[in-house]
């Protein structure tokens, strides 16, 4: 053996235990790795200090995505997470339930809680263009007009994205008006966003690959937190944001029909009449389809979590009167009432405070 | 030749520079090695990586040529002239290396963005800045140029002053001096400091993604298919990136030390 490997070999039997043993968990204090949509950053970010201040033991530390990313660090990246809170519950049995995990053979979660739900709303601010004219009855007529700039989620990793492509659907059907669709998003992307109607359902499919045309008029952004930004520096006149972040930020808002803002349980079945289905082809063996409903977030343990039990607490936080109250205080409010959907493999502290739902 | 002891300094000067190139290179060998063929072949083939490459590079080639026309004056001024706030400039020069790229997007968005303090007046002519060419190759500008400035106002005070001066007697107008004697002199310097300014654009994503998601760059896109895809995918696009990168670089650094040796 050449002296440099020789002294390589040394080093690295001297250091690598060194390296392995290092974590930068305060001492005596459990980490608790929360992954949250996007959508949720300023309620969290309260809730952290709260549950901190109740729980000096827990160490809290989020980390917010668009929705999709935050299951996908879950079961793509096999980070180990120990809450996951999506805006749409609807991910949860589609990404989390039907993948396993490798090292335990079973799924990466069995359970999730709708705690919220939402509306989708137009933000905008008094420096938009045609602010002054904007309201409930021609906003798709004027978000699609020239000179405006829209900005659009991506629906491939976001919810509120196939949420807004939902909602311009419906709102043909709620204002009586063909095209609406069409006239805001057609010849914006380099390969279209399509659909067609197939027996009383719309199919709308997004392409693997979608990116805006040099000139297009929208600005599209990976998750709907970039929006924000975005309407508030005012390089987009309009956003599709949800009502409790335009609240939260203090944009001016067009408040869009039940029929349109998915927040309206009683319309689920109208809701159901649109589908967006992710065309994704080269990379990946998730087919992943949506359907319209009312928007309903979601949280779960992953089954890998590594501080189940810090992770129960934290939810029965969220849930509990102060979680309550922070969420309300964010125009956010709690559902009423939490459900899960299988009762029976929720945590037994957890139980008390949710019912059974579909 | 007599063989010098191995002295413990010796011994660990060797084994933390193994350690560290071993740091740098397995995960990049491993991006690369790690990808299958077909994969790569696949991500290559793909209209939007080509033209997100060919983007990239001419972005970056053209912020170069713009931070050249900018940069070479302000580097031969910081090495030749004694002026008033001179430190205070090369300061200034220095701080987009340390300030955070997510921020410089930030503060180029409040001022180049449609409604930004240079933003808005621009618009009214045309010129806009987020989501087009123009805002990716501003970013790259913002957040390379300093690299040209400072290896240019380097090889500008490694010039004799006597040369130049001795040009001057003889006759030579101050521009003929610059392009006759000085460049030449310091060429070597600016256009590594040219390459390095190159490199740091086509590795730019903090600032160039606030400013210009769209079209994306390669580091954008690296990302994006890390974000849709996962990290297959993101793997394949970074192993293409990284190879590129390495053939690109080690020719101009060829031709760079070819250059020098003459």
């Amino acid at each position: 053996m050449r002296a440099s490997a020789r002294c390589l070999l040394v080093l690295v039997v001297v250091l690598a235990p060194l390296l392995v043993g290092c974590t930068p968990t305060p001492p005596g204090r459990t980490p608790l790795v929360v992954f949250a949509a996007g959508s949720l950053i300023i309620p969290f970010g309260q809730l952290e200090t709260a549950f901190e201040a109740a729980h000096p033991e827990i160490d809290v530390r989020l980390e917010y995505h668009g929705s999709i990313q935050v299951i996908r660090y879950v079961t793509d990246i096999r980070q180990e997470i120990d809450v996951v809170a999506s805006a749409d519950h609807a991910l949860m049995p589609m990404l989390l339930y039907s993948t396993i995990n490798p090292d335990s053979n079973e799924p990466y979660a069995d359970w999730t809680i709708r705690f919220a739900g939402n509306r989708l709303a137009l933000a905008y601010t008094d420096r938009s263009a045609f602010h002054d004219e904007i309201n409930a009855d021609n906003w798709y007529e004027v978000i699609a007009r020239d000179g405006v700039r829209l900005g659009l989620s991506d629906p491939r990793f976001d919810p509120s994205g196939y949420r807004s492509l939902m909602a311009l659907k419906l709102a043909e059907t709620v204002y009586g008006v063909r095209g609406i669709f069409d006239s805001v998003l057609r010849g914006q992307f380099e390969t279209p966003i399509t659909w067609f109607w197939d027996d009383g359902e719309t199919l709308i499919s997004v392409p693997e690959l979608l990116a805006t045309k040099a000139d297009s008029r929208i600005m599209l952004r990976g998750s709907s937190i970039h929006l924000a930004s975005l309407v508030e520096s005012g390089d987009v006149d309009y956003a599709f944001l949800y009502e409790s972040v335009i609240r939260q930020q203090g944009f001016k808002m067009v408040e869009l029909p039940a029929g349109v803002n998915l927040g309206e349980e009683a319309l689920a079945e109208d809701y159901s009449a649109v589908r967006v289905h992710l065309d994704f082809q080269r990379f990946t063996s998730v087919r992943p389809e949506f359907t319209g409903e009312p928007i309903a977030y979601g949280v779960t343990i992953p089954s890998n979590a590594p501080h189940p039990e810090a992770a129960v607490q934290f939810i029965a936080f969220l849930l509990g009167d102060e979680g309550r109250a922070i969420m309300a205080a964010n125009y956010h409010p709690l559902r009423d009432p939490l459900e899960v959907d299988r009762y029976e493999a929720l945590p037994a502290s957890l139980q008390a405070v949710v019912a059974p739902g579909p | 030749m007599k063989r010098r002891p191995v002295t413990g300094r010796d011994l660990y000067f060797a084994v933390a520079g193994a350690l560290l190139i071993a740091f740098l290179a397995v995960p990049l060998a491993f991006t690369v090695v790690g990808t299958p063929p077909e994969l790569l072949g696949q991500v290559l083939g793909a209209a939007e990586v080509r033209r997100s490459l060919t983007l990239t590079f001419l972005a970056s080639a053209l912020a170069t040529v713009i931070g050249l026309s900018v940069g070479v004056p302000l580097a031969h001024l910081l090495a030749r002239r004694r002026f008033r706030g001179r430190s205070l400039v090369e300061g200034l020069i220095g701080l987009p290396v340390v300030v955070p790229h997510t921020a410089a997007g930030v503060a180029l968005l409040m001022v180049f963005g449609r409604q930004g303090l240079l933003g808005e007046p621009l618009s009214r002519v045309g010129l806009r800045f987020t989501d087009n060419v123009a805002g990716i190759t501003l970013a790259m500008l913002f957040v390379g140029v300093p690299f040209l400035v400072t290896a240019g106002r380097d090889a500008f005070a490694l010039v004799e002053n006597e040369t130049e001066q001795a040009a001057l007697t003889d006759g030579a107008g101050p521009w003929q001096v610059f392009f006759l004697v000085t460049l030449p002199a310091a060429w070597r310097g600016v256009a590594s400091g040219a390459l390095m300014m190159w490199a740091r654009g086509i590795s730019e994503f903090g600032a160039v993604v606030i400013l210009a998601y769209h079209p994306k760059v390669l580091p954008v896109l690296v990302y994006e298919f890390f974000e849709a895809f996962g990290v297959a995918a993101a793997g394949a696009v970074s192993a293409l990136l990284i190879l590129v990168a390495l053939v690109v670089f080690a020719v101009a650094r060829l031709a760079l030390s070819r250059s020098a040796d003459r």
